[in-house]
């Protein structure tokens, strides 16, 4: 018993959370009022719209189909790839590091990805050439031993090279809760209040695998949805992206992680591409970092054997085969 | 790639918060996402196209239609209209940020 009056009960409404029904009708009624009056003002923007089959609503679509076919003949109407051109192929950088590291003070290889990346990528985050996707593949198999791939059996996602932000944890089975989750700041996030896009990634507590429980804490968040086909290839690409190995590098010091994407998001409308667990973004820029710049690539891993977590790679230095190579 | 030229000018942080805090599923969640940017993308073309010309309209729209991730057509706004576009947009986001906060926090 509260001890409160049947006249006061109204209090114990949950006033931080609106039902979803009522923020859909609110949503969808603001939509219908913007639209008409939008088209009451500009009603040849209608007629231009309907003469091309276009609806502003779904102008993303468009802009999808615009740059895939921008893409496929190779005439993005981004900045030239003049900076790939200009600099010695990967192996080239490699070996230079690995005559550098037989000598004292060795460089480390972090400051030649992070160096080689500020050479290759322009200020201003924007989906990569083909060339220069494939240069940095070969960049990142060289210098961090991972196999990565911007296509992967046919799949590419929007932008390789965007900004990543800061996901709360997700709910593992029901009754998971935050303290289950580990210690320390990581915790700090929080759990989100819905699930993650597959759902809950185990049945109950006994069932969560350890390769589940690392799968969440190394999860990473893509933006699916935006996908141009993803509504006409399913269940495939759903199959397909479920808990999906992807390397993550922060471009501007060269941290990188390899995390499994378990959400689709963000929102566009946010301004970010990508999302990132807070481990994954403890380990990619510290504690304080919510936001950067970040490239992610799919991980070519069909044996499963690259594992999720932090590649440490400054610690292993560089394959012996580029020893044969130099 | 789903990109529109005037990405960069929207961040709708506490539209999202509300969103999150509501949707219980991922369909949920990007149900409401997908009606916030198709407002956004009425909003801010009705914003443009009253600031810009009526004789230029066409020669806009056509424009946006083969390119509308291209950044330069702020740069071409900017050109015809003669203030700075880019702080309208800015601007048009904000006061629909406010309104959509305002009507989704009930009372």
């Amino acid at each position: 018993m509260s001890g409160k009056l049947p006249t006061q009960t109204y209090q114990d409404i949950n006033d931080t959370k609106v039902p979803f029904d009522y923020l859909r009708n609110k949503l969808k009624v603001k939509h219908l009022e913007t639209k008409k009056r939008f088209y009451d003002k500009h009603p040849h923007v209608e007629e231009f719209m309907a003469q091309r089959s276009l609806d502003l609503g779904k102008i993303r679509e468009h802009s999808a189909k615009v740059l895939g076919a921008g893409a496929m003949t190779g005439s993005l109407l981004f900045s030239p790839v003049q900076a790939v051109k200009s600099l010695p192929p990967p192996h080239e950088i490699i070996a230079k590091l690995q005559t550098q590291s037989l000598s004292i003070p060795p460089e480390v290889p972090q400051e030649t990805l992070v160096d080689t990346m500020t050479k290759v990528l322009p200020a201003k985050t924007r989906p990569l050439t083909r060339e220069e996707e494939k240069y940095l593949e070969r960049l990142f198999e060289s210098i961090l031993r991972v196999p990565a791939r911007a296509t992967l059996e046919g799949e590419h996602l929007n932008t390789t090279y965007g900004l990543i932000g800061a996901e709360q944890h997700l709910r593992r089975y029901p009754g998971d809760t935050i303290s289950a989750h580990g210690e320390g700041t990581v915790l700090k996030e929080g759990m989100a209040p819905g699930l993650g896009a597959w759902g809950y990634f185990a049945s109950s507590r006994s069932a969560l695998s350890p390769q589940l429980e690392e799968t969440e804490r190394w999860y990473a968040v893509v933006q699916t949805l935006y996908l141009p086909d993803w509504n006409t290839r399913q269940p495939h690409l759903k199959n397909w992206y479920k808990y999906r190995k992807v390397l993550i590098v922060n471009t501007k010091n060269g941290q990188a992680v390899v995390g499994a994407i378990s959400d689709s998001g963000p929102a566009a409308w946010t301004g970010k591409h990508f999302g990132g667990s807070p481990e994954v973004m403890m380990h990619l820029g510290g504690e304080r970092y919510k936001k950067g710049q970040v490239l992610i690539f799919f991980v070519d891993d069909p044996g499963n054997k690259v594992p999720l977590g932090p590649v440490e790679y400054n610690k292993v230095g560089l394959p012996e085969s580029f020893l044969f190579q130099v | 790639m789903s990109k529109l030229f005037y990405d960069h000018l929207i961040v709708l942080t506490q539209v999202e918060a509300e969103i999150k805090k509501t949707a219980e599923t991922p369909e949920e969640k990007e149900e409401l996402w997908k009606l916030v940017d198709e407002i956004i993308h009425h909003r801010v073309m009705e914003k443009v196209l009253d600031k810009l010309p009526r004789a230029h309209h066409e020669d806009f729209l056509t424009r946006f239609h083969e390119a509308p991730h291209d950044e330069s057509l702020i740069g071409y706004l900017t050109q015809q209209v003669g203030e700075n576009v880019e702080e309208l947009i800015r601007r048009e986001i904000g006061e629909l940020a406010y309104e959509l906060i305002k009507e989704l926090r009930r009372k």
